[in-house]
């Protein structure tokens, strides 16, 4: 199984950093974005499987960011970062395909479970999506059979 | 300042509540006193010159008849016929048919020697020439006499005419019963003191007098100023009693009599007294209840505005304090959602800082002494306050959410019992007894059911709080009730046996971050939430407590339409 690659999108520099060299202490790869577009660029540029996404940003927020990403890259997991405490606007997030939330301010503790979960459920879809592909495959040869018998 | 605005408008309205109607009242009453009172004086003048009038005219009558029948004889006869007693007892018997009032009838000749005489008395051959009369009629030709009792006790005059040439003159002397007229004088009667009586020239009474003087009497009371004047004349005068008189006089036209109609001015103007005293009555009352009407509307007017206007600045501060809350909440909101920000940085810091140590002493580049664990306690502290802030900023966030709430129709029967048994478990745990008394007419309410169920937990809490400070884990309880109120409202209350709440902390309650928690264990947050959630719904919240004996918290919640 690969390792799990992340990125961080917020627009606090000092999170980022901080948060990359904890998360890059435990072990995990770790890509950062300070804004929405320039995660979307990274999203194109690198394998990243999981992103962690702040609501409330400058410029391009984070809910038209997920958008963008689960439209492009619907396999990417996104995890949604919110200062809010209130359930509507996570719900709001989780509606548009967001995988989870996290209330700010978080413990890094949560932030790597949810994010080993949202990689688990990836994990899990692209093997059913391997698992079709096969499938597919092999059909198709035993169509191939059955037209040769013809 | 407020007080005197009140004393001001109060006596304004208290003015004019008394004026309005008293103004015209009171000038109502003045016209119809002076028109009375006026027209009473009037009529009762008029009467008595009347009267006056009357009998005068009667009197003068008599007396000019009487000495018309006189001069009629003296036309008729001479001498020396009536000399002669049966001519004269001829004559006389023709006068008696004319008039009863002749009691005798007498001739003298120059010198004053009675000549004949017809009549009761013994008179013939007396000599007159030097009284009085006899001088008088001589000179003048005619004369009428005062009236005086006369032997019989009846009230008589005379009347004597002379007749024939100088040297040769005769009297023709005739006795006059006067009852007839005096009679009439005597018989006049108006109200209870209303007389009438005749006077000579110097005052004598010439008739009885009712109310006191007997013929020939002095009058006392009218004695003087008697100077003949032509036609009526009224007047008050004081008796020498000292009660107040009405005249009415007026002279005869052939005698110096002077007729007299009198009634005590007390009695003649009884019926305006009378009135007067019953329309000073009637102002009295009426001005004693206009004032009193006055007053009490006044009052209740005055209270009224006062209690209105109470009410609009109690209004208004519920209102300022609302939209206070409001600003307060979207401000803290505000706040809030920023502080989030500088907390996941320090919460990242330190993790970071945790997992640096960590992988130190792992790699033995950190040795374990006192500085390591002061240190470690030192973050693990930093960790613990930002623990702290993230509940407080999470709690403010929860107070000024913007969000609609979502709005459904909640049936309090069952919803009550549910939210109750989140807490049930909680509850049994510190040995608190939970009731609930929920009503099946409860009406159903409409708002949003978590925030609903938000304020439900936050009052059972709060309650379970106040109870394990009084009571520890025994003899707790806590009563869960709903009903239906007025206006078809819903109602619901939940009491509690705890601690209870001081007065002045019971004036504070709903206030955000007011809380009597130690620090740390609250946000002063939940009841002023809960406070926010149920006004959002329509309904209204209220607080009682007694200290140490316990709390209620009622909600009141508009049916659903």
């Amino acid at each position: 199984m690969d390792k799990m690659k992340m990125m961080l999108v917020d627009d606090e520099e000092r999170f980022l950093e901080t948060t990359k060299k904890l998360l890059e202490r435990k072990g995990y790869q770790v890509a950062t974005a300070l804004s929405g577009s320039e995660a979307l660029d990274k999203l194109q540029k690198e394998n990243i499987q999981v992103v962690i996404l702040d609501v409330k940003m400058p410029g391009m927020d984070g809910m038209t960011t997920l958008k963008a990403i689960k439209n492009r890259h619907p396999l990417v997991e996104v995890i949604m970062l919110t200062g809010h405490a209130t359930v509507e606007s996570a719900v709001e997030g989780l509606k548009s395909g967001a995988a989870d939330y996290l209330i700010k301010p978080t413990d890094i503790e949560d932030l790597i479970r949810k994010a080993e979960d949202a990689y688990a459920k990836r994990q899990v879809l692209e093997e059913k999506i391997r698992g079709a592909q096969a499938r597919m495959v092999t059909k198709s040869s035993s169509e191939k059979l059955q037209e040769t018998k013809k | 300042m407020v007080d005197s605005r009140y004393a001001r408008l109060r006596k304004l309205i208290l003015a004019t509540m008394i004026l309005v109607p008293a103004i015209p009242f009171y000038i109502v009453m003045g016209i119809g006193y002076y028109y009375f009172t006026t027209s009473i004086e009037n009529s009762t003048l008029t009467s008595m010159k009347r009267i006056v009038d009357d009998h005068r005219q009667m009197i003068d009558t008599f007396l000019g008849e009487r000495r018309s029948d006189l001069e009629f004889v003296a036309q008729s006869y001479t001498f020396e016929d009536l000399a002669d007693p049966a001519c004269l007892y001829k004559v006389f018997n023709l006068l008696r048919k004319k008039s009863a009032a002749f009691v005798d009838l007498g001739v003298f000749n120059e010198e004053g020697i009675h000549v004949t005489y017809q009549g009761p008395y013994k008179l013939v051959g007396r000599d007159y020439g030097s009284e009085d009369w006899f001088k008088e009629v001589m000179k003048q030709g005619y004369y009428i006499s005062d009236i005086f009792p006369g032997y019989r006790r009846v009230p008589h005059f005379i009347i004597a005419i002379t007749r024939g040439d100088p040297g040769k003159r005769w009297v023709l002397r005739a006795t006059i019963d006067t009852q007839f007229f005096t009679r009439l004088v005597e018989g006049v009667r108006i109200g209870r003191t209303g007389e009438a009586y005749i006077l000579n020239d110097k005052g004598i009474l010439q008739t009885q007098r009712r109310s006191g003087g007997d013929l020939m009497d002095l009058d006392a009371d009218h004695a003087v100023g008697l100077t003949r004047q032509e036609g009526i004349k009224t007047f008050l005068k004081k008796s020498q009693k000292g009660d107040e008189f009405l005249y009415a006089t007026t002279w005869l036209q052939d005698k110096n009599w002077l007729l007299v109609v009198r009634r005590e001015e007390a009695d003649a103007f009884r019926d305006v007294r009378v009135a007067t005293v019953v329309i000073v009555i009637i102002n009295g009352v009426v001005g004693v209840g206009i004032i009193a009407a006055a007053i009490y509307l006044t009052n209740s007017i005055v209270r009224r505005m006062q209690e209105i206007d109470s009410e609009k600045e109690q209004l208004g501060q519920q209102l300022v304090r609302a939209s206070r809350l409001a600003e307060l909440g979207e401000m803290a909101a505000g706040f809030a959602h920023e502080i989030n920000n500088p907390l996941q940085i320090m919460t990242s810091e330190q993790a970071l800082v945790d997992a640096i140590f960590s992988d130190m002493i792992r790699k033995g580049e950190l040795k374990e002494s006192q500085d390591l664990a002061d240190l470690k306690d030192s973050m693990a502290q930093i960790k613990l306050q930002i623990g702290r802030c993230a509940k407080i900023t999470q709690a403010i966030l929860k107070f000024g959410r913007k969000s609609e709430p979502v709005s459904q129709d909640i049936n309090l029967v069952g919803f009550i019992p549910e939210t109750t048994g989140m807490i049930i478990k909680k509850a049994s745990v510190n040995g608190i007894a939970v009731r609930e008394e929920i009503s099946d007419k409860t009406p159903v309410i409409r708002g949003d059911p978590s925030m609903l169920q938000q304020v439900l937990l936050n009052l059972y809490n709060n309650a379970m709080d106040a109870i394990l400070e009084k009571h520890g884990t025994k003899g707790g309880e806590l009563v869960i009730a709903a009903g239906p109120d007025q206006d078809g409202k819903a109602k619901i209350w939940i009491t509690d046996n705890g601690v209870g709440i001081s007065p002045e902390n019971l004036k504070k309650i709903f206030s955000p971050f007011f809380t009597t928690k130690p620090v740390g264990h609250g946000t002063g947050l939940g009841l002023s939430v809960c406070y926010g959630i149920v006004e959002s719904i329509g309904g209204a919240m209220e607080v009682s407590s007694q200290q140490g004996v316990g709390t209620t918290f009622t909600i009141r919640l508009p049916a659903a339409a």
